[in-house]
């Protein structure tokens, strides 16, 4: 039987900063080399969706006006269908301004708050005064040890898993959690994640994954991109013995060991 | 003059010195950013000496149209100041007035161009006081350094609103710079490329249309790109009621894009009323500007070979690149990006440009290097069908190495550098900043 998956890009017209699509062109690639079919659905304003016909969401972030916009729109059009799906495990990733869409509520960049896309319990905030900069420059950050682990088991052999996450932050928006439900995705280790003090970076509930890492987090990220295939190829087909054969993640795993040197002795 | 400037003067004439003996640097900005800090006023008052002021702005073409303009200049005779290209903040703007104003702070230019980075519009447009603001378009650019492209807009549209008498050239094709004078009483004219062309262009937003109804306009018209992936083409239009023709006209740039920098610079030399002919001449005499298009030759005993410079800075410069050499038969390609901060820290703006337009390319060798050289690689596997492993060493003395030894006699290669990449490859080959 070919494996399939379909992935809807939330609104790419509005939210596409920081080469976010680099994400889809991943996830498409990996796909296509573990070949597993993979179909593309541009989800923009007014465009409606039915529940689980999704496996995978992937939203990015955009200018403050685009994220006001389609806000309202999601509201209205969209997170009935993907509030359902996400509870019945269906992945989602949200990037840098994504990340903080699908909290309760974000920060514009003239400081006000404002209401989010509500699809997992986190919430941004703007700084205190003691925060005089943004949140910017490479971040490197060690997986959450479960994810690790589970990370380990989705191959067919045994190979070597990055311990680390790499990518490039830039926010001035502080996230943090409202309820126990979520987790960090990793333990912060140059940079800082979702906020000043905490030491995390990114969140999970279900498999909903959002990050602060841009760069772009999935081409770097190797093992992680396979994980969200993984995860969405467990849930569509209800099979949890689904194993990926291992790619050749030469090129990925330089770039991504290239960050790790520079910052981390 | 102002004797209060005399010792102000005198200091940042020995710094600059001082800084090009030791080799600390060009002395583009150190003394200006220290005078600028200590004293504010001094920039004003040399300013105001320079009765005409002419500010280039954008993202992407600001050093092509000054340099455009400096050799029409030339010709007309008319003495100019310029600040040299990447000093486009206000302190690299006050070095270079310091190195060029006598002791006394007298400078002898009638005229003065000046290339300024978007954000710095704002701090700078008044005290400059500029006759006439042109914007070249505006892309996605170094998000680390100003966030989003609305913002950038927003700096330009505060800048132009400062100068409430200057004249402004806009890009007619280019949504997010069409509109920047939109209830502003500035005179506007516009500039525009066959629809064509702009409509492959990376242009943000709905454009508008009913060019017809726009007084002041000029447009490029039978533009085409030669083999030598220079342009061609002839200008029509109108500006202040008078026609305005030029006839098949050629220029020596890399990329129709640069197209609408010479519109500009026409723009700009017909509301100084410099003739045609003049201006004709001065586009013929013109020559790419460092790293824009700039070739740079590299002998031996045995063999001579060529670099075709074209810097990157942003997606959208990335993609315009690649399509305009992505159908040169047995394509000869150096990749370098770096990640200081003029290039940008974050180095995610190259899944925006679009390696993928590569697919079809003759490519008989590549080479990736600066800082980030596996990241390129990263994005050249996702967006090649037929990748292979490149050669690939972070240090651009290597790569300049395995290129000429990979080269035969007369090849051109084509080299794509971010901004420090550049600087660094020019240096490596024996040339100076001017």
């Amino acid at each position: 039987m070919n494996l399939n998956l379909t992935i809807a890009h939330l609104y790419p017209k509005h939210l596409n900063l920081y080469g976010d699509i680099g994400n889809i062109i991943c996830l498409e690639r990996r796909c296509e080399w573990h070949g597993i079919d993979f179909q593309i659905n541009n989800l923009g304003l007014e465009d409606k969706i039915e529940p689980s016909k999704t496996d995978i969401y992937f939203i990015g972030g955009g200018q403050d006006n685009d994220q006001i916009l389609i806000v309202d729109d999601f509201h209205k059009t969209k997170y009935k269908t993907i509030q359902e799906d996400i509870e019945n495990n269906t992945v989602l990733l949200g990037v840098c301004g994504g990340y903080q869409l699908i909290g309760h509520s974000f920060l514009m960049g003239d400081g006000k708050n404002t209401k989010g896309l509500g699809i997992i319990d986190i919430e941004t905030k703007a700084p205190g005064k003691e925060v005089k900069n943004r949140c910017i420059g490479n971040l490197i950050a060690e997986l959450d040890h479960d994810i690790y682990n589970e990370i380990k088991k989705i191959y067919t052999k045994d190979i070597k898993i990055l311990h680390t996450l790499v990518g490039f932050e830039n926010h001035w928006g502080q996230t943090y959690f409202t309820s126990d439900k979520v987790k960090p995705l990793a333990n912060t280790i140059k940079g800082f994640g979702n906020n000043y003090s905490a030491k995390y970076e990114g969140a999970r509930y279900r498999n909903v994954f959002g990050s602060y890492m841009h760069g772009s987090f999935l081409p770097k990220n190797p093992h992680f991109a396979d994980y969200l295939i993984w995860l969405a190829l467990v849930r569509k087909y209800n099979d949890r013995s689904i194993k990926l054969e291992p790619l050749d993640n030469k090129e990925e795993i330089q770039a991504h060991k290239y960050i790790l040197d520079r910052y981390v002795k | 003059m102002y004797l209060t400037l005399i010792p102000i003067i005198i200091f940042s004439k020995i710094l600059t010195w001082f800084l090009k003996v030791t080799g600390e640097g060009s002395g583009t900005a150190l003394p200006g950013r220290i005078i600028e800090k200590y004293f504010p006023r001094t920039l004003q008052k040399l300013v105001s000496q320079i009765p005409n002021i002419i500010i280039i702005t954008g993202t992407n073409g600001k050093t092509t149209t000054q340099t455009l303009l400096n050799s029409i200049f030339k010709e007309a005779d008319i003495n100019i100041i310029i600040n040299s290209a990447g000093a486009n903040l206000s302190r690299g703007i006050l070095s270079e007035i310091l190195k060029q104003c006598s002791l006394t702070g007298k400078i002898d230019c009638t005229h003065a161009v000046f290339e300024i980075e978007e954000g710095t519009l704002p701090k700078i447009a008044k005290v400059l006081n500029p006759k006439i603001i042109a914007v070249t378009n505006l892309y996605r650019d170094q998000l680390d350094a100003y966030g989003e492209v609305d913002i950038t807009q927003k700096y330009i549209r505060k800048g132009i609103e400062q100068c409430p008498n200057a004249k402004i050239i806009l890009n007619y094709d280019d949504p997010r710079t069409s509109q920047l004078t939109k209830k502003l009483p500035n005179d506007t004219y516009y500039v525009s490329l066959p629809d064509q062309f702009s409509k492959e262009l990376p242009y943000e937003g709905e454009r508008t249309k009913q060019k017809s109804k726009v007084p002041n306009y000029i447009k490029a018209k039978n533009l085409k790109v030669t083999p030598n992936l220079t342009s061609e083409f002839e200008v029509l239009g109108k500006i202040n009621n008078k026609q305005i023709k030029f006839d098949t006209q050629t220029l020596n740039a890399y990329g129709y894009f640069h197209v609408y920098n010479v519109l500009i610079a026409i723009t700009v030399s017909k509301l100084l009323d410099i003739k045609n002919n003049i201006i004709k001449k001065g586009i013929n005499k013109f020559n790419p500007a460092f790293g824009r298009g700039e070739l740079i030759t590299k002998k031996d005993k045995e063999k001579t070979v060529n670099f075709r410079m074209l810097l990157v800075k942003n997606p959208a410069g990335y993609s315009l690149n690649l399509d305009l050499i992505r159908s040169v038969k047995n394509l000869k390609l150096i990749l370098l990006l770096n990640d200081n901060t003029a290039d940008g820290k974050d180095i995610s703006w190259i899944w925006d440009a679009r390696f993928e337009l590569l697919n079809k390319s003759d490519i008989t060798w590549m080479i990736l290097g600066g800082t980030r050289a596996k990241d390129l690689q990263v994005r050249l596997k996702y967006a090649l069908n037929e990748y292979s492993e490149y050669f690939l060493d972070e240090d651009i003395n290597k790569c300049i190495e395995k290129s000429f030894n990979n080269a035969n006699n007369n090849d051109t290669i084509f080299v794509l550098p971010t901004y420090t990449a550049m600087l660094k490859f020019r240096k490596l080959l024996g040339k100076k900043l001017e």
